[in-house]
């Protein structure tokens, strides 16, 4: 059990501006986001909460990692996130495309998700039958 | 656009240009964000600021300050749209998030919830550094106070005041829990928050023990959200890597531990004093309060113990201040509620509306109705300890008042709704089965109660009601309210009492009748086979019992002494030919 911090003596050292560390932290942050990918010109998210991975959504993610680590899919960033509330069209997939709306597809299984690839992603058409409005 | 878009966006590059951020910058030129009047509008990405009514001095001024120093500039900043709307904006999806704003679930879907990066660059533990900087521990509780914040765990009482009781009492170890013990069947709003923003319920937990003066935290999940407790895991290493737990939190003095404890399942485990028994090793009973665990809690010492969405509220508070969060909601019941909606409506799905929004708004605008074209029959709020609300009540606004007057209760969440399929005599039997399997047997009115209770409900849909069945549920219910230890018995005769108060004539045609319109209640209903039976013999094929005869596309019958009424022959009828009646 810690000693609890009021009653530790404080000690005599300069004590940090806690802001200016969290807006330093911020800016690292912003940097690593960056430099893993982020500004690409298309960014696709999948939803990964535990209904969205029962719905199916780790097969779909599977074939978006397959395409850009061997299927040539490049100036794409994966990335994953949590539940947007869209329960009954899970997996949801989001793409989004520098200059353009962001697209969201609901009830993607796998052979939907290579089609994303395959027309979406790498042809730039938007496969609206999926797309949630 | 014809506001000078182009010219800044022109300049925007050149700016860039001179400051050698080329190849780290990218430029968007969008399409309209819907904010005419505040043009030209310039959004600043990972963090979505946004900036309006921009001169071309102010553009250099943002690449300067914004881009390289990290620090928005305020003067610029739109502050109208800093959670409001912003997930439409984000996704799209007008209908379903247009009437939404999103406090407790703000970057739910929006962050990878594995990576503190993504957290940090969304003001993550801003609010943290804010307290721990520039407020002492009684302005962080005084601007709680001001904001009007709420339990979000159901009961609605003011947080302010908890942290205040808290941090009043004289005792050299202080503990701070979050209750994530959720139990209601069809509800998952905790869940989800922590999978999609773990590092919210985490920031909010050690701003409430800097607050009250506690060094340790503990976070009390059910062991049935394996996800949720890998994922906190994973945030609470990676706080504790960039010195955001632990020690000296941010270079300050401010030290906090945290831990993870997981709950077995049991329902009465989310009441706080039961928690707090789970935690110390005993059998999860609630004890009377008071001394309430404010007082006395877990091991006999201070305990400030909130649920998960009211601890993801705190960071926004304390970074947008009190005064901000007040002005969202009703008079008493401010800020924002998370909903599970689920049950008979289209869009099934979890939402976070103001509080104020009218269950027909929720159910309609953002639900989009009953599907297939049936009709609205009830909703209801609360799980098994609120109540069901018919049509009547669709104009209810959403808020602990309201919705307590209706004759429901706000809950954790839950929201189902029931559409004219449902038999309401059937829900509340399922929602006293739940909780009668869940009373912990402490006490008489609770375990003893609940269970005639459910007996009564079972005769009635059977078909042997007897008259006077309702009356002894109603005094039965009662009884158990007021005598009752804890919330759980004191709310578990909600369902029933609330169906019998705004559906008594169901109730009375299941006993006098012995029917049940809604064609539920196995004992009062048969299948038939009409004229439009072609004489397949799916029906016979699927029948566990092989009472349906007939001869090859000839008419076939069921006999009916024999049926088990199990509904098989229904399912598997191609052509309509199978009738309930």
């Amino acid at each position: 059990m810690a000693i609890p911090f009021y009653l530790r003596l404080k000690q005599e050292r300069d004590v940090a501006n806690a802001l200016e560390v969290i807006r330093k932290k911020r800016a690292e942050a912003v940097g690593r986001i960056v430099s893993k990918g982020f500004l690409s010109s298309k960014r696709v998210y999948v939803g990964m909460a535990t209904c969205e991975m029962a719905a199916g959504s780790k097969a779909v993610m599977t074939v978006f990692r397959e395409a850009v680590t061997r299927g040539g899919l490049t100036d794409v960033f994966l990335s994953q996130k949590g539940c947007a509330g869209r329960c009954n069209l899970e997996p949801t997939v989001e793409v989004v495309e520098v200059g353009k709306l962001p697209v969201r597809y609901g009830k993607i299984d796998p052979a939907r998700a290579q089609e994303i690839v395959d027309r979406h992603l790498k042809n730039g058409q938007v496969i609206s039958e999926w797309v949630i409005d | 656009m014809q506001q000078g878009m182009r010219h800044l966006s022109t300049l925007l590059d050149e700016q860039l240009e001179r400051h050698g951020l080329k190849d780290r910058v990218k430029i968007n030129v969008s399409g309209c964000l819907g904010m005419c009047h505040k043009g030209p509008i310039m959004v600043v990405n990972p963090g979505y600021t946004l900036y309006g009514g921009l001169e071309e001095p102010d553009v250099a001024q943002i690449v300067r300050e914004h881009l390289i120093q990290g620090r928005p500039i305020a003067r610029l900043v739109i502050e109208e749209d800093h959670l409001f709307n912003r997930f439409f904006r984000i996704f799209g999806d007008v209908n379903f998030f247009g009437k939404q704003m999103r406090i407790a679930l703000r970057n739910c879907g929006i962050i990878d919830p594995e990576n503190i990066d993504d957290y940090l660059a969304l003001r993550g533990y801003e609010a943290l550094a804010k307290a721990l900087t520039d407020m002492t521990p009684q302005q962080v509780i005084d601007e709680l106070k001001t904001s009007g914040l709420r339990g979000r765990g159901g009961a609605g009482f003011p947080t302010g005041l908890k942290w205040q009781i808290t941090a009043d009492q004289v005792s050299g170890e202080k503990y701070v829990i979050c209750n994530a013990d959720e139990g209601d069947p069809g509800a998952f709003m905790d869940r989800s928050a922590i999978e999609g923003d773990p590092h919210t319920v985490l920031e909010g937990m050690m701003i409430g023990g800097y607050a009250v003066g506690a060094a340790q935290g503990i976070v009390y999940i059910r062991a049935e959200y394996p996800l949720a407790i890998e994922r906190l895991e994973r945030a609470m290493a990676q706080a504790r890597d960039h010195g955001l737990l632990g020690d000296h939190i941010l270079g300050t003095d401010f030290c906090f531990e945290l831990e993870i404890r997981l709950g077995a399942g049991a329902f009465v485990c989310g009441e706080e004093t039961a928690l707090i028994q789970s935690i110390e090793g005993a059998r999860g009973m609630p004890r009377p309060r008071p001394p309430y665990p404010s007082v006395s809690g877990l091991f006999g010492k201070p305990t400030l113990i909130n649920n998960v969405e009211t601890w993801a509220n705190i960071p926004v508070v304390i970074v947008d201040g009190g005064q901000w969060f007040s002005s969202i909601g009703t008079e008493k019941s401010q800020g924002t509620k998370v909903f599970a909606l689920a049950g008979k409506v289209v869009n099934t799905g979890l939402i976070e509306v103001p509080m104020g929004t009218t269950l027909r708004e929720i159910i309609y605008d953002i639900g989009g109705g009953i599907p297939h074209g049936k009709a609205f029959k009830a909703v209801q709020t609360g799980g098994p300890s609120g109540g069901c609300l018919p049509a009547d009540y669709l104009d209810t606004p959403v808020d602990y008042e309201s919705l307590a007057q209706a004759g429901s209760i706000m809950g954790s969440g839950g929201m189902i709704v029931i559409d004219e399929d449902s038999c309401m005599v059937d829900i509340a039997k399922f929602f006293l089965e739940f909780t009668q399997s869940e009373s912990c047997g402490k006490c008489t009115p609770c375990r003893e109660g609940t269970k005639r209770m459910f007996e009564i409900l079972t005769r009635i849909s059977d078909g042997r009601g007897q008259a006077g069945d309702i009356e002894k549920l109603e005094r039965l219910g009662d009884m158990i309210k007021k005598s009752s230890l804890c919330g759980l018995g004191q709310s578990a005769p909600n369902p029933v009492l609330s169906t019998i108060k705004n559906f008594r004539e169901e109730y009375e045609e299941h006993i006098r009748d012995h029917t049940c319109r809604a064609k539920v209640c196995p004992s009062l209903i048969a299948y038939a086979i009409n004229d439009a039976c072609v004489g397949c013999g799916a029906c016979k094929r699927g029948c566990p019992v092989n009472v349906i005869s007939g001869r090859t596309k000839q008419k076939h019958t069921i006999d009916q002494t024999q049926c088990v009424r199990c509904g098989l022959c229904l399912a598997t009828c191609k052509y309509d030919a199978i009738d309930k009646v």
